[in-house]
């Protein structure tokens, strides 16, 4: 407890020994017309869009299927509110992949790594269907 | 052994003003009330524990509560606002008031113990709740009101010491504060240095390119930055040797001033360029108010002797220790005074003791 109350409990390797990947999550809308969305986690403030960077972060890293499928559930139906019309949701997590130096200087840009997609329907939220890896 | 516990005791317990206790103070008020603000269109929504959040914060306790259950968070007061039929969103809002009022209060000294005691506890739980949003600034801004909490306020400076007049603080005690604080960063600076070092990317420059266009951290345009290629090495080996360097040249005299406006300059590259304004912030305060002045040794020399007993006797904890540390503070003293004449004569004398009168030898 005292580690907590004091903010001692993680240690200081900012960064370090190097610089991990960032992760991104996109939601793949699918309407009853046919017509597909594409959507980001959002918040109102790049402050907390760092936040939102962290809860990626935590997805990501964890070992844990169930929680990562819990949090990805749970970001889906913030998403489902702000779209109630939509039919099923697909959430599509990947990792991102940054060129070096070298690499940007010939014309390579960031890319994207599937990791992982779950499928959500309105009828029945209940549980995510992972796709694969 | 003696010597070495005194020096202990010494580097422990240096005499302070509270200069540095004020920047820590009104640099955290800031701190608080940048934060509170950067999240006020957020606050409920990312800390909310129910289906109107975008990640429920009872998953968050749940975990936290598998570590122990005695960590400060926002269910307890969601769950008092609920006894007295205030819902979850009232409370929420609730809590982020009383976390910018307490910024402002530690802006300007007002109630400063409470303040420091509200803004540590609050931002504590809405760090603890919403774990998974959590990063680097929170650490630290956890670490700095904890200290600020148990730091004697007020200082000269707050509003508290013109309202009330209150006697000045015991400047061994600021000073014991003020080194637990320096102990800490010198502590961070070293192993965050350390295992910056281990990564081949912080000596060939790759590291600082990845950490600047890295999402969301990529607030320069990436075009720009390959202007610049041949400087990565440079500022990823000088930001090794800048943290690995600071335990060791931040208490010399002569390199403090370099090694702080070196350190406060990283802390500035990193707030503009990587858009990471609060923790910037946070960690020059922390700086700022650890090393940005020296303690005052004529005052140590002033209240050494008292403040010295005082806290020798209280970490030695019995009297033997005590003796001995007078002891060793008292026999210079002794040793410089003069004899008095007639004890001179009489011991150089040496004359033989004389019976008394009326027994007989």
């Amino acid at each position: 407890m005292y580690l907590h109350v004091a903010g001692i409990e993680t240690g200081y390797s900012y960064f370090a020994p190097n610089v991990p990947g960032s992760y991104k999550l996109v939601f793949e809308l699918h309407y009853s017309d046919g017509q597909t969305e594409y959507v980001l986690p959002s918040v109102s403030s790049e402050a907390a869009g760092l936040r939102i960077a962290a809860l990626l972060d935590s997805i990501g890293r964890t070992r844990y299927e169930v929680l990562r499928e819990h949090l990805v559930k749970t970001l889906a139906r913030s998403v489902w509110r702000e779209h109630p019309e939509v039919k099923t949701v697909r959430a599509v997590f990947g990792s991102i992949r940054l060129p070096t130096v070298s690499q940007f200087e010939n014309g390579q840009r960031e890319s994207y790594e599937f990791l992982y997609a779950y499928d959500f329907s309105i009828q029945n939220e209940s549980l995510p269907e992972p796709k694969d890896r | 052994m003696q010597t070495s516990r005194d020096r202990l005791l010494e580097f422990l317990f240096p005499a302070e003003t509270d200069n540095w206790l004020a920047v820590l103070r009104v640099g955290l008020g800031f701190q608080v009330v940048f934060y509170s603000l950067s999240l006020r269109n957020d606050w409920n929504y990312l800390l909310s524990g129910t289906a109107s959040g975008l990640v429920t914060r009872n998953l968050a306790e749940a975990l936290l509560s598998l570590e122990s259950r005695f960590v400060p968070r926002l269910g307890w007061l969601v769950a008092l606002g609920t006894h007295v039929g205030l819902r979850e969103g009232t409370v929420l809002t609730v809590v982020w008031i009383c976390l910018l009022v307490s910024g402002f209060c530690l802006l300007i000294g007002l109630a400063s113990r409470l303040s420091a005691i509200l803004a540590w506890f609050l931002h504590l739980c809405a760090a603890k709740s919403g774990g998974f949003f959590s990063y680097g600034v929170d650490n630290f801004m956890t670490i700095g009101l904890f200290y600020l909490m148990l730091s004697p306020l007020p200082d000269r400076f707050s509003l508290d010491w013109r309202l009330r007049n209150t006697p000045s603080n015991d400047p061994e005690l600021l000073g014991f504060w003020r080194r637990v604080l320096q102990l800490h960063l010198c502590l961070i600076y070293f192993f965050s240095g350390l295992t910056k070092c281990l990564g081949i990317g912080w000596w060939d420059g790759s590291n600082v390119w990845r950490a600047l266009i890295r999402p969301p951290f990529n607030v320069v345009n990436p075009e720009i930055l390959i202007r610049c290629k041949y400087l990565f090495p440079i500022v990823g080996i000088f930001i090794c040797l800048l943290e690995i360097g600071y335990p060791f040249l931040i208490w010399n005299n002569k390199t403090r001033k370099i090694w702080l406006i070196g350190i406060c300059a990283m802390h500035v590259g990193i707030g503009l360029t990587m858009g990471m304004y609060l923790f910037g912030f946070i960690m020059i305060i922390l700086n700022v108010a650890a090393f940005s002045s020296r303690s005052d040794p004529h005052r140590a020399a002033k209240v050494s002797t008292s403040g010295y007993r005082k806290w020798a006797h209280k970490l030695a904890g019995n009297e033997h220790s005590f003796q001995g540390v007078l002891s060793s503070v008292q026999m210079p003293l002794l040793r410089s005074i003069p004899r008095p004449r007639l004890l001179e004569s009489v011991v150089l004398k040496s004359e033989p003791a004389r019976p008394a009168r009326g027994t007989g030898c």
